[in-house]
């Protein structure tokens, strides 16, 4: 049986599973006696045995809350049972030492006999389920020059079977478990084409699969087990280009760009995804490239010779894949470009058109979205395909893995819903937790009087500009805000210069104007881009762009107009509800980064930052940073302004400053807190004598881990305010999962909040519940969203200053949401 | 018995040995002279014996010439199993089905044992096998593949002795594991005396010519051929191995019914739902002249989109026009059996005609969604932006 090499191919989970790299290995309690209960007595080897204590006991961490009522939740977490009473750990060495790989691992695979057929080795360290004599010399011949080499394979550990070090090995066995099952791996995760759900008027297949990772978490060792589903399209690239072609011809390169460039394709020949991050137009399959043994060829010629596919257009361009520069030991450097062809890439990935095409997403989401008990369903069909196929048992049987039959299913907690607060009005938070009639009931905590406003509308929208306008007036009374008569200003055409020509010349025309409203014909991002541009850089002023097609049905202005009109207060530095917090003299942060899908520009820090004990005034930045740059120089420019800032607000710096940060994914979660973290500290001692509390909460919502409630053996959606925070929680750090928005449809994946560092010295219980409040008070929403505000705002902004602007914004406009 | 091929190990061996010699590889000559015979003879069922690690598999896979079924047997069960699912089909096989089915088969067993499932096939191929064999085992191989398989034809390749001393640095035979190298002559009376005794014709050759030195090919094969019909009719009723054991693998293909409807409908539905699409952007740019729009006004086939009451009627002949479609239904008549014979299109009364649904109908209820419609496109990003912005 083929070794586990488990150092080739992407073999990290989908979210990369942090190995520590020191030998130090927190194992529970329990876990130890079991593993080496009997072994322990041995007197022969004391010596490795007292190294083998020193894998320390730690203490749990304290997370686990009390607040709330007690639930029973669900989580797609399968428990895994390891038979093996350990794994044993050896060091090999090779004398005279053997350079490559491949005959590393050949020669090892030469003394199966010794080893036994089931071995995880990297070349170097060596992974075994049955036990060596401490010390094994063995012997073996050089096929290159009959050389003699030596062997030694030395024991340096015995680990318990769930230790983190098998984790990578471990999910290589899954992978071949999945294979075994007839799943195709497509990128990172395993499909099943022959139940594809064929959706023939886009030409497109929807794959059904799985992506699995074994963590190991407080709870002990777990199959996490996602349901996802792969878009795959009937058309080749090339087919997608002709259809460009017919459409348009002169912007024809542009758009392609456009649609190809970080698409994902897959190849004819192999089971290969690729990234497209170029095209190359002046190449065509006619050209030659210089192959791995030097000799020259055409691409033509290579499918034809090696894949025996013959490409049946000549003239196309080439698609441009840069792989990661990424060298791993003994293994050859990746570097240079890779071409492909675009007759022979299929498309994957739902299509730019079709995002925009309502209905046929909705054909799509039908199948895409599953509820929880589809969800459930589908998990349960797996662990049932693995319990029935001999194969994939044996499989896992070579490591002593097991799965068990069961999801998992255990006590979590609802937390209290909270008082929505307005002007004067209050209100405990109906279950739907969904407050968007109380919002344009009463009024708001301060509006904005808008005296001097300015509305634009090309000729063919001006009845519709005019309703608005109208219908603003009746709504606004309600809801505690003042509104004059704007300047209407009809544009002779909808060109994006006409509007930006006539928008700068009313500005500087007239320095009162409080805030400009745009109608726009149709969706055109390069239009609602140049406005941006010029309102929030160029000459700021708050702007709000409206598409006709919003207001264009007169049963549905009404409420229309309302939501406009609350975005236009939060715009304008008005502010909308909040709910109590008791912690005083707290600055809250939401941090988030953008990141351009053409990764050719820099990425986008958004930083908001809370003012008021309120939480309801905002102070907002962004900086760009170069890939690889490190955020926190950036980050650092931002916290010592808004810390100004907050000081000219309240005469007083933050005592306390909990810091939400999103966009840090498990393997990074050691470098935050080994260097951002103290750079942060470093910052608060640019003013004398103070020294705030701090807490850094990592906020990560690309998670495969789903709650289900669980009710009358039921799997379904759990309510808003479900909160798990022990079992499937990361044992090296205190965390929890929190969902606070309530499902409308699919599965309810809830938010991981990990909490790096606190000095303010907030329990579980207040970290819970804050983070809970926090999600209340988004106002572009009246209800609560999944992550905390200032992280959905941060990320607003980042993404509105990243796509759109390219830009800061402007100073002056730091204080209000103007990116709403 | 140990006969276990090692081919892997050869290659190994050649690489250090030969690589200098010969441009491509010898195995891979060996591997393109079967594909050359195979796309000469088009045989529709290939067994290798002996496959090993199936790289001569893999490379018939892709260059299969109208090969139906590939078979291979070893008796090295671990490396079959090693390599069995470099053999399943990519996922692009499943987006573009074959025209012809393709089905894998791989064995475990040797090929001492006599199978039935081994009958019938039109190429047996034993590459760098023989050598591997006990000298007094060749004569019941020989017999299990000529006397018992029977195949039309048999490509054999073996090291070539006299070659040997024209490879630098070898001394004794090419691999350790050989337990016999032959001269051209012993080679040519061993096929000789199979040609009288099984009733088959032989040619020889090989791969790997040296410079200027009369010692034949380093491999040389024998190409056997019987002199009855090449694909002659055999019964195709599937065989439950009975001393092998098997491990197989299907490609999807359109003669599958199942993958030839999914494909079909797939493509008249884009083909009928463009149609479609076009006749509206043309109904819309002539919106003035809405009277003329009614039903019945052009009924019969090939005249283009009409509305017939509540649902939209796209002629069949018009689908049929898509060479995507062409390329799967000969004709019209073709393409209407086999619609009917699925439930996924809507035909209407005569058979003539596709059924949509009017879009226009279902306008009400898109543009109440249409709001939230962004958030569709985030999962788990639910309903964040109800707003009106764009």
């Amino acid at each position: 049986m083929p070794p586990v090499g488990f150092s080739k191919g992407p073999a990290a989970t989908p979210t990369s599973t942090h190995v520590p790299a020191s030998g130090l290995v927190p194992v529970h309690p329990q876990g130890v006696t079991a593993a080496f209960g009997d072994t322990k007595m041995t007197p022969a080897s004391c010596q490795t045995r007292a190294e083998l204590k020193m894998e320390a006991v730690r203490e749990p961490l304290k997370k686990v809350g009390t607040k709330g009522s007690l639930v029973t939740v669900g989580s797609n977490y399968i428990p895994v049972l390891c038979r093996n009473e350990a794994v044993y750990q050896y060091h090999v060495t090779f004398t005279p030492n053997v350079e490559s790989l491949g005959m590393r691992f050949g020669m090892m695979r030469e003394h199966c006999s010794t080893t036994g057929e089931v071995v995880a080795f990297d070349g170097s360290i060596l992974y075994l389920p049955k036990r060596l004599d401490e010390v094994v010399h063995l012997k073996v011949q050089r096929r290159t020059d009959n050389q003699e080499i030596s062997i030694k394979v030395q024991m340096t550990k015995v680990l318990p079977p769930y230790s983190d070090l098998c984790i990578p090995f471990y999910n290589v066995v899954f992978r071949r478990v999945m294979k075994i099952l007839g799943l195709k791996l497509v990128g990172r995760n395993h499909y099943d084409p022959k139940s594809a759900i064929v959706l023939g008027k886009h030409r497109l297949q929807v794959w059904p699969g799985y992506s699995t990772c074994i963590k190991h978490t407080d709870g002990g060792l777990y199959l996490v087990v996602d349901v996802s589903h792969k878009v795959l399209r009937n058309d080749s690239v090339l087919d997608a280009m002709n259809l460009i072609y017919q459409q348009s011809r002169e912007g024809f390169q542009d758009e392609c760009t456009k649609e190809f460039v970080g698409a994902i394709v897959i190849t004819r020949y192999n089971n290969r995804t690729y990234r497209v991050d170029d095209i190359e137009w002046t190449k065509s399959p006619k050209d030659t490239f210089t192959m791995a043994d030097g000799s020259e060829t055409t691409f033509t010629e290579y499918y034809r010779k090696n894949y025996g596919i013959t490409i049946k257009e000549l003239d196309q361009p080439m698609l441009v894949h840069r792989p990661k520069e990424r060298s791993t030991p003994g293994q050859k450097v990746i570097t240079g470009e890779i071409l492909l062809v675009p007759e022979l890439s299929f498309m994957t990935g739902i299509p730019e058109k079709m995002r925009k095409d309502f209905r046929a997403m909705k054909d799509l989401t039908i199948h895409i979205n599953v509820s929880a008990e589809q969800h459930t369903l589908s998990i349960k069909q797996l662990l049932h395909n693995i319990s029935t196929n001999q194969e994939a048992l044996a499989e896992l049987g070579r490591w002593g893995l097991e799965t068990s039959s069961q999801i998992l299913v255990t006590q979590g907690r609802t937390l209290p819903m909270e008082t929505v607060c307005l002007q004067s009005a209050s209100f405990v938070t109906p279950s739907s937790v969904d407050w968007s009639r109380e919002v344009v009931r009463d009024s708001s905590i301060s509006c904005i009087p808008l005296y001097c406003w300015a509305i634009f509308y090309p000729r063919r929208a001006a009845e519709h500009a005019k309703e608005l306008v109208t219908t603003f007036g009746k709504v606004a009374g309600p809801m505690g805000l003042r509104l004059d008569r704007p300047i209407h200003v009809e544009l002779r055409d909808d060109r994006t210069e006409t509007y930006v020509k006539s928008i700068h010349s009313h500005l500087t025309s007239e320095p009162n104007v409080q805030l400009v409203v745009c109608i726009l014909t149709g969706n055109r991002d390069d239009l609602y881009s140049a406005i941006k541009k010029l309102c929030c850089v160029h000459a700021p002023c708050p702007s709000q762009a409206v598409n006709v097609r919003t207001i264009s049905h007169p049963h549905k202005l009404r409420s229309i107009a309302q939501k406009i009109l609350l975005q236009i207060n939060c715009k304008l530095g008005g502010e909308l509800w909040t709910v109590s917090v008791p912690l005083k003299h707290l600055m809250v942060i939401g941090v988030d980064v953008h990141h351009d899908t053409s990764k050719k520009s820099r990425s986008v820090m958004g930083f908001v930052a809370s003012l008021n004990s309120l939480l309801t005034r905002w102070y907002s930045r962004v900086t760009f940073q170069m890939p690889n740059e490190e955020i926190i120089n950036g980050f650092r420019v931002c916290l010592l302004a808004a810390l100004q800032k907050y000081y000219e607000v309240n005469h007083s710096f933050p005592e306390k400053i909990v810091i939400y940060r999103d966009g840090v994914s498990d393997g990074q979660l050691k470098t935050v807190e080994l260097y951002e973290i103290p750079q942060i500290l470093k910052c608060f001692e640019t003013f004398p004598d103070y020294e705030p509390k701090l807490t850094f909460i990592v906020v990560q919502k690309r998670i495969n881990t789903t709650l289900y409630s669980y009710f009358e053996n039921r799997f379904g959606a759990p309510v808003p305010g479900t909160v798990l925070d022990h079992t499937v929680t990361n044992k090296d750090w205190v965390d929890f999962y929190l969902m606070a928005h309530s499902i409308r449809q699919g599965c309810g994946f809830p938010t991981h909040y990990i909490s790096i560092y606190n000095t303010a010295n907030l329990t579980p219980d207040h970290l819970q519940r804050l983070t809970f409040k926090m999600c209340h008070l988004y106002w572009n929403w009246p209800g609560t969203i999944r992550v905390p505000a200032p992280c959905k705002y941060a990320h607003k902004l980042a993404f509105l200053s990243g796509q759109y602007l390219h830009s800061e914004p402007a100073v002056q406009l730091a204080d209000k949401l103007h990116f709403l | 018995t140990r006969h276990r091929t090692r081919r892997c190990n050869i290659v190994v061996c050649q690489k250090t040995t030969m690589s200098n010699l010969f441009s491509p590889p010898l195995y891979k000559q060996r591997h393109q002279f079967v594909i050359e015979f195979v796309k000469r003879f088009a045989p529709r069922k290939v067994l290798d014996v002996g496959c090993a690690d199936c790289r001569l598999l893999t490379t018939l896979k892709v260059h299969r010439h109208g090969v139906e079924l590939l078979a291979g047997v070893d008796i090295d069960c671990a490396a079959i199993q090693r390599r069995k699912h470099a053999l399943a089909p990519l996922s692009s096989d499943y987006l573009v089905p074959g025209d012809r089915p393709l089905t894998i088969e791989l064995y475990h067993g040797s090929v001492m044992e006599k199978e039935p499932c081994t009958k019938g096939f039109d190429l047996v191929t034993c590459i760098e096998l023989i050598e591997h064999l006990d000298p007094g085992d060749v004569e019941k191989f020989s017999d299990g593949v000529f006397g018992y398989m029977v195949p039309h034809a048999v490509i054999i390749s073996t090291p070539n002795a006299e070659f040997n001393p024209v490879l630098p640095g070898l001394t004794g035979f090419r691999h350790k594991d050989h337990k016999f190298e032959w001269t051209r002559a012993q080679f040519s009376t061993w096929a000789l005396g199979i040609c009288w005794k099984y009733g088959y014709s032989v040619e020889f050759t090989g791969v790997g010519e040296a410079q200027d030195r009369d010692v034949g090919f380093c491999s040389q094969i024998a190409v056997f051929q019987r002199d009855t019909e090449l694909n002659a009719p055999v019964n195709n009723t599937y065989l439950v191995p009975q001393v092998y054991r098997l491990v197989c693998v299907v490609y999807p293909s359109l003669q599958d019914n199942k993958v030839f409807h999914r494909t079909l409908v797939s493509e008249v539905l884009y083909s009928a739902e463009s149609l479609r699409r076009r006749w509206r952007e043309e109904r819309d740019g002539a919106r003035s002249d809405l009277t003329s729009d009614i039903c019945g006004s052009g009924s019969a086939e090939g005249q283009g989109v009409y509305r017939c009451g509540r649902s939209v009627r796209v002629p069949l002949l018009d689908v049929w026009a898509s060479p995507r479609v062409q390329a799967l239904c000969v004709d019209v008549q073709h393409l209407r059996e086999a619609l009917l014979a699925g439930s996924w299109v809507q035909l209407d009364t005569d058979g003539g005609a596709i059924v949509l649904p009017d879009e226009d109908e279902e306008n009400e209820e898109e543009e109440q969604e249409e709001e939230c419609g962004r958030e569709f496109l985030h999962r788990r990003e639910k309903t964040i932006m109800l707003f009106a912005t764009t």
